[in-house]
C-alpha cells in the first residue's frame, strides 16, 4: 500500500524526465540547423565528387571515381597540394615564433600597458581579413609600394625587391593575419601560469633561459598544439591571401577549389578537389594533434 | 659558525612596509620556524632568503658568505613550494633529477642520485609517474627529495601542510621532521599554524607587522611569552589587565613582581586557573558557558567588566559540570604559571 | 652593518638572462608591430589627397572618404551587408543561446558530445562550409542569394555566440535558479527573469561579435551571395584587385573603425579577457 502511494510520483517523474529531456530540448533548433545547413551540404559537397554534375543537377551517369581519379592523377593538383602544405606550415611556424613572446610578455604587464596589448591583438581579429590583406598589397606593392620606397630611401636596396606575386608575400601575410589566432590560446595559458613552477626552476639552479625553455614552453604545450592546428587549418584552407598576395598566375589547392567552382564552374571537380583539401586538412591537423598528444601526454593523466 | 645568518633584512612594497629590520641567526642543523598571522612579512622573508625577492636593506649570509646579490639560481637554498610546484610535464625521476641535470651531472651520477633521493623518501616505486598521480603527502616528499638532492646549505619550507587533509598533516608533520634529522639539513618552514610549529623546530619565530617579535624554543615562548601578543598567538591564553603597584598588582590574586608601577598585562593559560563554588578570594563572577571536550571541561566566566576568562579543567566521570550560571571563583593556580607583562593587553 | 642593495622588488638576473630578456622585448615589440602596423598604415593613406597610395601620405584630405559616400554601388554593398549581418545575428542568438543553455546546464547523456558538434564549425574550415551550402542550394534547386548568405553565414557564426554565452552561463550560480524555482517560479519564467538578465552582457558581446564577422566574412560570401546584390566584403574583394585608388584605404579604414566600435562594446559589455578563452 505505501509502497503503490510512494512508486506513483517515481513513475510520474519517470515521464516527467523524458518529456524535459535532461534539458536537451533547447540546443535541438540549433542541432536541426546544424544538420540542415552544414551536414546535409558537406554530405552533398562529398557525394558531388563521385558524381557528374551538370548545372547543379546529377546527371544520370551515377557514381563514378572519374573526377576524383582525375584530381589524383593531375600532378599539377599534387603540387599545389605540396604548396598549400608548405606555406601553411612556415607561416604556421612563423605565427608561433612571433606570438609566443606576446603571450608570454602579457603576463608580465599591468594595468594600462596589459589593457593597451590586449587592443593591439583583439583589434586585428576584428579586422576584416581582406583589409588585412590590402594593407600588405600597400606594403608589398611595387615600386610605390611602402617596404620598397623604405629599403629604396635607406639605401639598403637600389633595385626595388619583386615581394608581391611570390609565396614570400603569401606566407608574410597569412603570418600576420593569423597572429591573433595563435596568441589567444597560448595568452589563455600563459597569461595564468602560476610562476611558481618558474621560481622552483630557478631555486634548482635553472637560468631564466633554461626555465623557459624546460618549463614554461613544455607546460603551455597543450596550448602551442591547439594553436599550430587551428592555425595550420585555417593557412592551409585559405585562398584569399593566396590570390590577393600571389597574384593572378598563383595558385594553391585552395585558389583552385575556387576557380574550378566559382570561375570555371565545373563542380564536379571542384567538389573533388575540395575533398581533397578537405580530407588532408584533416589528415594533417590529426598528425598535429597526434604528435602534440605524445608531447602533452602528462596532461592528461589521472590519479 | 651560524649556518644561515639575517642582519637588518627589511622590504617594502611601495608604501607597505613587509618586512622591518630581521635578524636571525640559525645554527647548522637546527630547525627554525617563522610562525605569525597571514601579513606578518614571514613569506617575504623566506622568499628573500630564496632570492626571489630582493630587500630594501640588510644581508643574507649563508656559511658566512653573503648571498644577498646573487641570482636565486646561484643560491645554494632549497625551496618547498606551499603546492610543492612539482613539474607536471616531468615524472617523479625526471624532476628530482631536474636540478642535477641543469648542473650538467653526467647520466649515471644523476642516476644514482635520482634512485637514493626516491629510496630516502621511501618512493622509488612511483619513479615512472607524473605528479599529478601522486597524493599531497607524497608529492610533498617528492618536492623535498627534489631539493635534497641538490644536498643545499639550507632547506626553506613554505607552509608545506597546507595543502594537506587535516588528518594527513600531524603524521606528515612527525615524518618530515625524522627525515630532516635523517639528512642534518638546516632547515626554516614558514607557517601560521602554532601546533606544527611546536610540532616541528627546535626554535620558533613569532614574526608580527614585519618584525621577529620573539624567538626562542617552543616551550619557552609557551612559558615565558614577552608580549601579550605572543602569548595570545602561541596557545591560549587569557590576558587580564591590571596594575603594577609597589611589588605587586592590583588583581583579586595579587602576583608579586619586582617590575616598577605602571600598567601591566596579567597572562594565564586556561589550564592555569582553578575553579571553586561561591565566592572567595580571586575573580568572582558566573558560569557563562560550559564546554565538556571529554577529557577536559571548558568554562567561560563572565567576572564582570573585561573578556571573560577561560578555564580548562580536568572532568572527572560522573560529576556533573558546573551550569551556566553558577557563581564561582577562579584562581591562579600556582603564581609560577602566572606571567606578567608590562603594558596593556591590547596596545 | 646596513647596506642598501637595491630598491627594486625584481630579482638578481644571470648576463645571459638579462640578454635573452632584451632578445624576448625585442621580438615582442617587433610582434606588436607587425599586428597593428598595416591597420594603421591604410587609416594613414586613406587621406591621401592625390588618386593613387603613398606613404607617408603627401597631404591631409578626406576626399575618399566623400569618394565612398557618393559611391551608389558601395553604399548598396554595405546595406546589404549590414541587412545580412543583421539576418546572421538574430539566427544565431535564437538558436544559439538556447543550445548554449543545454549544453551548460542540461543532465542528458551525451552533453560533450552536443557540445563538439555545436563547435564544429569552427573546425570546418570556411570554405567547405561555403562550397558545401552552394552545392546541397543547388541539389535542392535553391540559388546563390540573399537567404543562402545568411544560412551560411549562420552556421559559420553559431559557435561564436555559443562560446561566448556558455562561459558566461559556466560562471552563473545554478543555485539562483532552484531559489527562484523554489520561490515559485516556472522553468521558462526562471529563464525569462533570473537567467536572461544575467546573460545580457554576454548576449550584447555574443551579438557585436556575430555581427562584425559576418560583416566582414570575405570567404562565405564569394560563394554564397547573390550575384546581383554584392555584400560589401564582395565589392571590396573585386575592388582591391582592379583599383589602385585610395578608396580602398577609406572603406578599409571605415571597417577599422567599426572593428573598434564592436571591441568597445565587447569590452564594456564581458571584458575583452574573456575573448581570448
Amino acid at each position: 500500500m505505501t509502497d503503490a502511494v510512494l512508486a506513483q510520483p517515481t513513475r510520474l517523474s519517470l515521464a516527467r524526465r523524458v518529456i524535459d529531456g535532461g534539458g536537451l530540448w533547447p540546443a535541438v533548433p540549433a542541432l536541426v540547423y546544424l544538420v540542415l545547413f552544414m551536414v546535409l551540404p558537406i554530405v552533398t559537397l562529398l557525394t558531388f565528387g563521385f558524381v557528374t554534375i551538370d548545372r547543379g543537377a546529377i546527371t544520370d551517369g551515377g557514381f563514378t571515381l572519374t573526377h576524383i581519379a582525375g584530381v589524383l592523377g593531375d600532378p599539377l593538383v599534387w603540387n599545389l597540394t605540396w604548396r598549400s602544405f608548405w606555406i601553411a606550415v612556415v607561416s604556421t611556424c612563423l605565427t608561433l615564433v612571433l606570438a609566443y613572446p606576446i603571450a608570454y610578455a602579457y603576463g608580465h604587464l599591468k594595468g594600462v600597458w596589459r589593457t593597451l596589448l590586449l587592443v593591439a591583438i583583439i583589434s586585428p581579429l576584428l579586422t576584416s581579413a581582406l583589409v588585412r590583406t590590402y594593407a600588405w598589397i600597400v606594403i608589398l606593392g611595387g615600386r610605390r609600394g611602402l617596404l620598397n620606397q623604405t629599403l629604396l630611401s635607406l639605401g639598403v636596396i637600389d633595385q626595388p625587391l619583386q615581394i608581391l606575386n611570390t609565396s614570400t608575400a603569401v606566407v608574410m601575410g597569412m603570418t600576420q593575419i593569423h597572429l591573433p589566432f595563435m596568441i589567444l590560446p597560448l595568452l589563455a595559458v600563459l597569461s595564468e601560469r602560476d610562476r611558481r613552477f618558474e621560481e622552483a626552476s630557478l631555486n634548482l639552479g635553472a637560468s631564466q633561459v633554461e626555465t623557459f625553455f624546460r618549463v614554461t614552453i613544455p607546460m603551455s604545450m597543450p596550448a602551442i598544439v591547439a594553436g599550430f592546428a587551428l592555425v595550420f587549418a585555417v593557412s592551409y584552407t585559405n585562398f584569399i591571401i593566396p590570390q590577393l598576395l600571389g597574384g593572378g598566375n598563383y595558385s594553391t589547392l585552395a585558389v583552385q577549389v575556387y576557380e574550378q567552382t566559382i570561375v570555371v564552374l565545373d563542380w564536379s571537380r571542384g567538389a573533388a578537389l575540395a575533398t581533397l583539401l578537405l580530407t588532408t586538412c584533416f589528415a594533417f591537423v590529426l598528425a598535429i594533434v597526434s604528435v602534440g598528444g605524445r608531447l602533452t601526454r602528462w596532461s592528461e593523466v589521472r590519479r | 659558525m651560524s649556518q644561515l645568518v639575517i642582519e637588518n633584512v627589511s622590504k617594502g612594497f611601495g608604501t607597505l612596509k613587509v618586512l622591518r629590520d630581521c635578524s636571525l641567526s640559525i645554527a647548522k642543523g637546527s630547525v627554525v620556524t617563522l610562525l605569525g598571522p597571514s601579513g606578518c612579512g614571514k613569506t617575504t622573508l623566506l622568499r628573500s632568503i630564496a632570492g626571489f625577492l630582493i630587500p630594501d636593506a640588510g644581508r643574507i649570509l649563508v656559511k658566512g658568505e653573503d648571498i644577498s646579490h646573487l641570482p636565486p639560481n646561484r643560491r645554494d637554498v632549497g625551496y618547498v613550494f606551499q603546492n610543492y610546484a612539482l613539474f607536471p610535464h616531468l615524472t617523479i625521476r625526471e624532476n628530482i633529477g631536474y636540478g642535477l641535470k641543469i648542473r650538467r651531472k653526467p647520466k649515471a651520477f644523476i642516476r644514482q642520485k635520482v634512485e637514493e633521493a626516491l629510496g630516502l623518501i621511501a618512493m622509488t616505486p612511483f619513479g615512472d609517474r607524473y605528479p599529478k598521480q601522486l597524493s599531497g603527502g607524497q608529492q610533498q616528499r617528492v618536492a623535498i627529495a627534489r631539493s635534497l638532492v641538490l644536498e643545499p646549505e639550507v632547506l626553506l619550507l613554505d607552509e608545506p601542510f597546507n595543502a594537506l587533509d587535516a588528518q594527513l598533516r600531524l603524521s606528515m608533520q612527525i615524518e618530515l621532521r625524522k627525515l630532516i634529522d635523517r639528512v642534518g639539513i638546516t632547515s626554516i618552514f614558514v607557517t601560521h599554524d602554532q601546533q606544527e610549529a611546536m610540532t616541528l623546530s627546535d626554535r620558533i619565530a613569532i614574526m608580527r607587522g614585519g618584525r621577529i617579535e620573539q624567538l626562542g624554543t617552543p616551550l619557552e615562548i609557551y612559558d615565558h611569552p614577552q608580549t601579550p601578543f605572543v602569548a595570545d598567538f602561541i596557545g591560549r591564553a587569557n590576558l587580564i589587565p591590571v596594575a603594577i603597584r609597589s611589588g605587586r598588582t592590583d588583581s583579586p590574586q595579587p602576583i608579586h613582581s619586582a617590575m616598577p608601577d605602571g600598567p601591566g598585562t596579567l597572562v594565564v593559560r586556561p589550564e592555569n586557573l582553578s575553579i571553586a563554588e561561591g565566592p572567595g578570594p580571586g575573580w568572582e563572577g558566573s558560569v557563562g558557558f560550559a564546554t565538556a571536550l571529554g577529557a577536559t571541561i571548558e568554562y567561560e566566566i563572565d567576572c564582570g567588566a573585561g573578556e571573560p576568562l577561560r578555564a580548562v579543567l580536568p572532568r572527572r566521570p560522573g560529576v556533573a559540570p558546573l551550569t551556566p550560571g553558577s557563581r564561582v571563583t577562579a584562581r591562579i593556580r600556582d603564581e609560577a604559571a602566572a606571567i606578567l607583562l608590562s603594558g596593556s593587553p591590547r596596545p | 652593518m646596513m647596506r642598501k642593495i637595491k630598491a627594486s622588488s625584481a630579482q638578481a638576473m644571470l648576463p645571459i638572462d638579462r640578454f635573452a630578456r632584451w632578445v624576448l622585448i625585442a621580438v615582442t615589440a617587433f610582434s606588436i608591430l607587425l599586428l597593428i602596423g598595416p591597420s594603421l598604415i591604410v587609416i594613414a593613406i586613406s587621406f591621401e589627397p592625390r588618386a593613387y597610395i603613398a606613404f607617408p601620405p603627401s597631404g591631409f584630405s578626406t576626399r575618399w572618404y566623400q569618394a565612398v559616400f557618393a559611391n551608389q554601388q558601395l553604399l548598396d554593398s554595405i546595406l546589404v551587408s549590414v541587412r545580412i549581418s543583421l539576418a546572421v545575428m538574430a539566427i544565431c542568438l535564437l538558436i544559439g543561446v538556447p543550445a548554449a543553455f543545454a549544453s551548460i546546464r542540461g543532465t542528458f547523456r551525451g552533453r560533450a558530445a552536443l557540445n563538439a558538434f555545436l563547435l564544429s564549425p569552427q573546425m570546418m574550415p570556411g570554405m567547405v562550409i561555403a562550397i558545401a551550402s552552394l552545392f546541397f542550394g543547388a541539389y535542392i534547386a535553391f540559388r546563390a542569394s540573399d537567404l543562402m548568405l545568411i544560412l551560411s553565414l549562420s552556421v559559420f557564426c553559431l559557435p561564436f555566440v555559443v562560446r561566448i554565452v556558455m562561459a558566461r552561463l559556466a560562471d552563473l550560480d545554478p543555485l539562483l535558479d532552484e531559489a527562484s524555482a523554489n520561490l515559485g517560479a516556472g522553468k521558462l519564467e526562471t529563464f525569462v527573469r533570473v537567467t536572461l538578465p544575467q546573460l545580457a552582457p554576454a548576449i550584447c558581446a555574443a551579438s557585436a561579435f556575430t555581427f562584425i564577422e559576418a560583416f566582414d566574412n570575405v570567404t562565405v560570401s564569394l560563394f554564397t551571395s547573390d550575384v546581383r546584390a554584392r555584400p560589401l566584403p564582395v565589392e571590396l574583394y573585386y575592388l582591391v584587385q582592379f583599383d589602385s585608388s585610395p578608396i580602398i584605404a577609406a572603406i578599409s579604414s571605415l571597417e577599422i573603425g567599426l572593428s573598434f566600435v564592436v571591441m568597445l562594446i565587447i569590452a564594456k559589455a564581458v571584458g575583452l579577457e574573456r575573448l581570448g578563452r
